[in-house]
């Protein structure tokens, strides 16, 4: 039961929290211990994770299974929740954010985590019905949090377009889904891999995987599915459009991993050149949409879209290279991506979250200036930072088949989104602010994840080994 | 001391610096330049030793005389990131060890030049010299993966240099330049990544790939995406547009290094991993990359006689200069080759002076049109005489550096018998005549003629910035008066690649 034990506790922090707000009433709605009961449990979760076996391959019945990828994609969901129940504090506070308080705070961190145990179930599934249901788990609570902000029209509009959105593609994937079943007989990923391996060019198989494909890449925000992302983050409340961005984007792609080198690998080869058109266009997309975006959430939107092209790159490769490389740029990208929302939240105690909220910052408060820098070098993949490793890897899994044109092609991609995130800089340094700013205000919290979140962007580039099991054991 | 460990510490050394900079009072200006320029100066000293450490060394084993099997010296190895063998790989050649020697001088007179930097100074030195650790890095690399990542942090940093110190249009000069040169390293990236995955051989050690033998399809197209993606930095035609804007808006000790040192990674990143380790694409594309030179030498001629500002002269004259370097490589002569290395040292040396001038000239007219001067020669003596030299030297007075190189790069180009490299060695030698045209109404407007009233109160150089002129002046000299040493050198270096080529 070892290994089962991160996912137990979860559920029993989710628990908790729950029946904390409950047994103590309405009356104590701004207590703060749900909060540090949440960031602790998933501290503790994930100091667990770490320690477990990364080099077993446990079954447990049901069809649940444990392995040392499942434990890694825990570990980035977990660390994603850790650091979105951190950033939502501030967003809790009275006067925390310009655009509203939000309410129920124990309420959005129970969902978050059961959000999170729907991710857990994704990666641990060995059939197509509890893949389905761990992704309906993960997807349900996002529709709810989007809304979180419940008299914001904006808020409201996220919600029901992402619902909208989310229902579509719930019905191709169960659509797809159903192929396969059809193709074999049986729901489980070794029936379905058998008839893959003895017949590939199955029709229902191609099918069920154009079907599978559309309805992950609304999750993944792949183009031409991506529409939706720019509203949806925009309008969610900031801390759940981070968690949307990270965890989201992580489970899908975990989906994808999960079949496309286990039951369809058979089909992998064939599939290539899809995947790879599809991470250019996805990559493109996004980096030209990002680039005259003045809010920040629809700025993060898009570049998250481009991110996701990257990721979807490295899926072309061999299953070990692919699936290292992804759960590396997932840490490197999570550690990004929450940095940059950190730093809105600071802006966004004061103003709205724009980028011209950054004015002013290089003399006012040098050091979150200089995280700014960095983590924006980070995303954009410039060395000695963990973006550039994490970019590296997933160029090299392509290259490693010979796409040697790709890599070329997305690189001047990353080129691109150079451009946009050297505008934050710009906006930080460079631009002279029309009147005089204030320096930001940071609490204790967001001082502290930023230093953290600096540090895994310092030391996973300049000692990737550190991270010696994500490279090493899942490759 | 080790030398391995002394090339670790040569670029450790401007990081340490950094970092010590960090918890300065940011209002404490005369501490943070201190540190910066103690700093600079012990590396100067260090890559001195260096040098000297490596002619001890490499005259004791020639390599050529077959003692030594490979021709970089003081290495060491340490694992970096077991996965993909990528090494913390370093070791020097004469060529790097010459280069660093360029480095060392061109960022101590740099930081001598930048005195007078007020705005943010903190930031200033910090990415100033993050960005000379890149350059050094780059230099002590023979692992193409830590090659790349150096080639990286000195390219960056120049955004805010430029964008934040800079003058004239320097939003836009910083962000062309940095996206044009981050576009050139996504090609290196790819050539990287086919060189490794393509030799089969799990490493990016520079020496263990150039032993092994690409197949000629493979040299073919992977050749030019990494000399074009290293020729950005080098300016070769048409990449070189970011070149007059990004040297002419920057401030004085950027331009200096970019233009000096920077702008020569690009060369010797062509020369190291482009032709070293894909001989035969060179030999296809070398007519191609021949006629591109060619208009690159021309074209920055011409385009530096059409400008009026200083420093936009300058950066076509560089954009012209450093054509030759590539001119010569392309030459695919042994003299030739040589050549384009002596002509990065030497345009390194000329062209740092020349900004070094320029901004001083400017700090004190507070203009840089050549129309709006005249007579300083009356008011600041000492900065007109040194601007007149190095402008002898741009178009290649003998006994000035540019006279030791160019010399060896056109009698190499032409020593190549083929007709079209003929006829682009005689075309490129009309540049000598356009570049006096350029340099020489250049000086003859700053120096000469009658003086504008409000120029008359204006005061010669100060001690601290004759300096780094005097310095600068006195390599220019040496390299032109004695340059027996450094030819040695060169040679030696050049040996390995010219062998490679004509495998």
């Amino acid at each position: 039961m070892k290994l089962l034990l991160p996912d137990i506790l979860l559920v029993l922090l989710a628990a908790l929290i729950m029946g904390y707000d409950l047994y103590r009433g309405k009356v104590n709605l701004n207590s703060s211990k749900p909060f540090h009961l949440a960031w602790m449990g998933l501290a503790v979760i994930f100091v667990v994770l770490a320690r477990l076996p990364y080099d077993q391959t446990v079954m447990y019945p049901g069809g649940y299974q444990v392995t040392g990828a499942a434990l890694l994609f825990k570990q980035v969901f977990v660390l994603s929740a850790f650091f979105t129940v951190l950033l939502s504090q501030s967003y809790f506070l009275p006067n925390g954010n310009y655009r509203g308080t939000l309410k129920h705070q124990s309420e959005f961190l129970c969902i978050i985590l059961l959000c999170t145990f729907g991710m857990f179930t994704v990666v641990s599934a060995t059939d197509l019905l509890t893949l389905f249901v761990g992704m309906e788990l993960s997807a349900i609570p996002l529709y709810v949090l989007s809304g979180f902000y419940k008299d914001d029209d904006l808020s409201l509009e996220a919600s029901t377009k992402y619902m909208m959105m989310g229902a579509a593609s719930t019905g191709l994937m169960l659509f797809g889904l159903s192929f396969f079943y059809g193709a074999a007989g049986s729901v489980t990923f070794a029936a379905i891999a058998k008839v893959c391996t003895a017949n590939p060019s199955e029709p229902l198989l191609r099918l069920g995987v154009l079907f599978v494909l559309a309805a992950i890449g609304f999750k993944l925000t792949m183009f031409p599915f991506h529409m939706w992302a720019p509203d949806v983050y925009e309008g969610a409340p900031s801390p759940v459009t981070a968690f949307i961005s990270v965890s989201s984007k992580a489970v899908a792609i975990a989906f994808l991993l999960i079949l496309l080198y286990g039951p369809l690998a058979a089909l992998h080869s064939s599939l290539q050149p899809i995947i790879l058109i599809l991470a250019a266009a996805t990559m493109t997309v996004g980096n030209l949409g990002a680039m005259k975006q003045e809010r920040l959430r629809r700025f993060m939107a898009y570049s998250s879209i481009a991110q996701a092209g990257y990721i979807v790159m490295a899926l072309a490769g061999d299953a070990g290279s692919a699936r290292s490389s992804v759960i590396f740029y997932l840490f490197v990208y999570a550690a990004g991506n929450y940095a940059i929302f950190f730093i809105m939240s600071a802006i966004g105690r004061n103003g709205e979250e724009e980028r011209s909220g950054l004015q002013g910052l290089g003399k006012n408060n040098p050091g979150l200036a200089a995280i700014l820098m960095l983590t924006a070098f980070s995303l954009a993949g410039i060395p000695p930072l963990a973006g550039f490793m994490g970019k590296f890897f997933l160029f090299a899994a392509a290259a490693k088949e010979g796409y040697y044109a790709m890599v070329v092609f997305a690189a001047l991609n990353s080129t691109i989104s150079l451009y946009y995130y050297l505008l934050l800089v710009k906006e930080a340094y460079i631009i002279q602010p029309a009147e005089e700013t204030k320096a930001l205000r940071l609490d204790a919290v967001q001082v502290c994840s930023l230093f953290l979140l600096t540090a895994v962007m310092l030391l996973a580039g300049i000692l990737p080994s550190i991270s010696g099991d994500i490279l090493a054991v899942v490759g | 001391m080790n030398g391995s460990f002394l090339l670790t510490m040569i670029w450790a050394i401007p990081f340490i610096t950094a970092v010590a900079l960090l918890p300065v009072c940011r209002d404490d200006h005369r501490r943070i330049k201190m540190i910066s320029l103690v700093g600079n100066s012990l590396n100067l000293l260090l890559v001195i030793g260096l040098t000297f450490a490596f002619i001890n060394v490499s005259t004791g084993h020639p390599v050529a005389a077959g003692a030594k099997a490979s021709q970089f010296y003081f290495t060491a190895q340490v694992p970096w990131l077991q996965m993909m063998h990528i090494e913390y790989n370093i070791g020097v050649d004469a060529i790097s060890v010459l280069m660093m020697l360029l480095t060392a001088i061109v960022i101590f007179c740099g930081v001598l030049a930048s005195w007078g930097v007020e705005k943010q100074a903190k930031e200033f030195f910090v990415l100033l010299n993050v960005l000379v650790a890149g350059v050094y890095g780059v230099f002590v690399s023979v692992d193409l993966f830590t090659f790349f990542v150096f080639y990286e942090i000195a390219v960056l940093p120049m955004y805010l240099l430029i964008g934040l110190w800079g003058t004239g249009k320097k939003e836009y000069a910083s962000m062309k330049l940095t996206l044009m040169l981050v576009a050139g390293s996504a090609f290196i990236l790819a050539g990287i990544l086919a060189l490794y995955f393509a030799s089969g051989l799990n490493t990016f050690d520079l020496q263990l790939l150039s032993q092994h033998h690409f197949s000629p399809q493979f040299q073919y197209w992977v050749f030019p995406i990494i000399f074009v993606g290293f020729g950005v930095l080098g300016a070769l035609y048409p990449f070189h547009t970011w070149s007059p804007d990004g040297h002419a808006s920057a401030p004085t000790a950027v331009s200096m290094l970019h233009a000096g040192v920077l702008m020569k990674l690009g060369g010797y990143g062509c020369l190291r991993v482009g032709m070293y380790l894909l001989p035969e694409g060179a030999n296809m594309w070398m007519s191609f990359f021949l006629v591109l030179v060619t208009i690159n030498v021309l074209y920055g001629a011409f385009g530096a006689i059409k400008q009026t500002d200083l420093k936009y002269i300058t950066a076509y004259s560089s954009v012209s200069h450093c054509g030759l370097v590539l001119f010569g490589f392309t030459a695919l002569t042994f003299t030739g080759i040589k050549g384009g290395v002596l002509q990065m040292i030497s345009h390194g040396l000329m062209t740092a002076l020349f900004f070094c001038l320029i901004g001083m000239i400017y700090g004190r007219t507070h203009t840089r049109t050549v129309s709006e001067m005249g007579g300083l020669m009356k008011v600041m003596p000492f900065l007109s005489v040194a601007y007149v030299i190095v402008g002898l030297a741009g178009l290649g007075l003998p006994s000035l550096s540019g006279f030791v190189a160019e010399a060896n790069v056109f009698v190499g180009s032409f020593s190549n018998p083929t007709t079209l490299n003929r006829i682009c060695t005689v075309l490129a030698v009309l540049s000598i005549v356009v570049t006096a045209v350029y340099v020489l109404r250049a000086v003859n407007g700053l120096v000469n003629g009658p003086i504008a009233d409000r120029f008359l109160t204006l005061t010669d150089a100060s001690p601290l910035e004759k300096i780094p002129v005097t310095i600068l002046l006195f390599c220019l000299f040496g390299m032109g008066i004695l340059p027996g040493w450094i030819v040695d050198l060169v040679n030696e270096a050049v040996h390995p690649i010219y062998n490679n080529l004509m495998r």
